[in-house]
């Protein structure tokens, strides 16, 4: 088992790379899914970012998205192995239905992050309470940092993609 | 009486420097829509302590609702301001016209 540090550096890494694929593949950036997550695109473009890069950060606050399936399932993971990746799969796709998204990008982002997190933790690599570390430095480099340079990166992400 | 702090471990206190780190910025933030994206990472923060302090069966549970819960929320704020102020700028653009019309 690595020191706590380098495991919790790593799965910073592993959940950020998971959770922005899922999330640009599964097209967030694209539009904002309710006029809430479109508002707050616009309001991050107004300061100097990115449109496709806001409505992602809108989406991502108005729904729970890849990454919030990828915080839920170490958190399910933590408690009870593969199950409860599997349960807190379920709880994200009922949070998906209420906040009138379809769901596609959270349910893949949990059910990818549950086998990820069960496969390092089992081989003895990462302990999924360092993914739960992880996944809030992740979040927190995206939405938490600047606004402006996170979009930019998603921005180009998307074009790349698209 | 104060209970003792027996043990934090290192996930739990990168989660609570993250959380507080974001109320600080929700605090200097003056755009109400931008202040959501730093709320987002104070749920994110919460859920983890949530957890990582109560690993029992209720725990996820716990954990689950008040994300789901706190994310709805969002939804609601986001939404409401964006319609009141395409409401407002609809009323200002009416008003405009109106005045032009005199």
């Amino acid at each position: 088992m690595l020191t706590e540090i380098a495991q919790i550096i790593i799965a910073f890494a592993v959940s950020f790379i998971l959770y922005v694929t899922i999330d640009v593949l599964a097209g967030l950036p694209k539009e904002g899914g309710v006029c809430g997550a479109a508002a707050i695109g616009e309001a991050v473009e107004k300061s100097g970012g990115d449109i496709h890069g806001g409505y992602m950060l809108g989406n991502i606050v108005c729904s729970p998205d890849a990454s919030a399936g990828t915080l839920l399932a170490a958190c399910g993971v933590c408690l009870f192995g593969l199950w409860g990746g599997l349960i807190a799969a379920v709880f994200v796709y009922i949070g998906n239905r209420i906040c009138s998204d379809k769901g596609y990008a959270g349910t893949a982002g949990a059910l990818v992050a549950t086998l990820v997190i069960w496969g390092l933790a089992n081989a003895g690599l990462i302990a999924p309470q360092s993914f739960i570390a992880g996944m809030v430095l992740a979040i927190l480099v995206i939405q938490g940092i600047s606004h402006k340079y996170a979009s930019r990166l998603l921005g180009k992400l998307w074009r790349l993609r698209a | 009486m104060i209970p003792e702090i027996t043990e934090l471990s290192l996930p739990a206190l990168i989660c609570a420097v993250a959380a507080l780190y974001s109320c600080i910025r929700i605090v200097l933030e003056k755009n109400t829509l931008r202040k959501l994206p730093f709320l987002n990472v104070l749920t994110f923060a919460v859920t983890g302590i949530i957890v990582l302090i109560c690993p029992t069966p209720l725990g996820i549970a716990a954990a689950c609702a008040y994300f789901i819960g706190s994310t709805l929320e969002s939804n609601a704020i986001a939404s409401t301001w964006a319609k009141r102020a395409e409401k407002e700028k609809k009323d200002a653009q009416e008003k405009a016209d109106g005045e032009a019309a005199q």
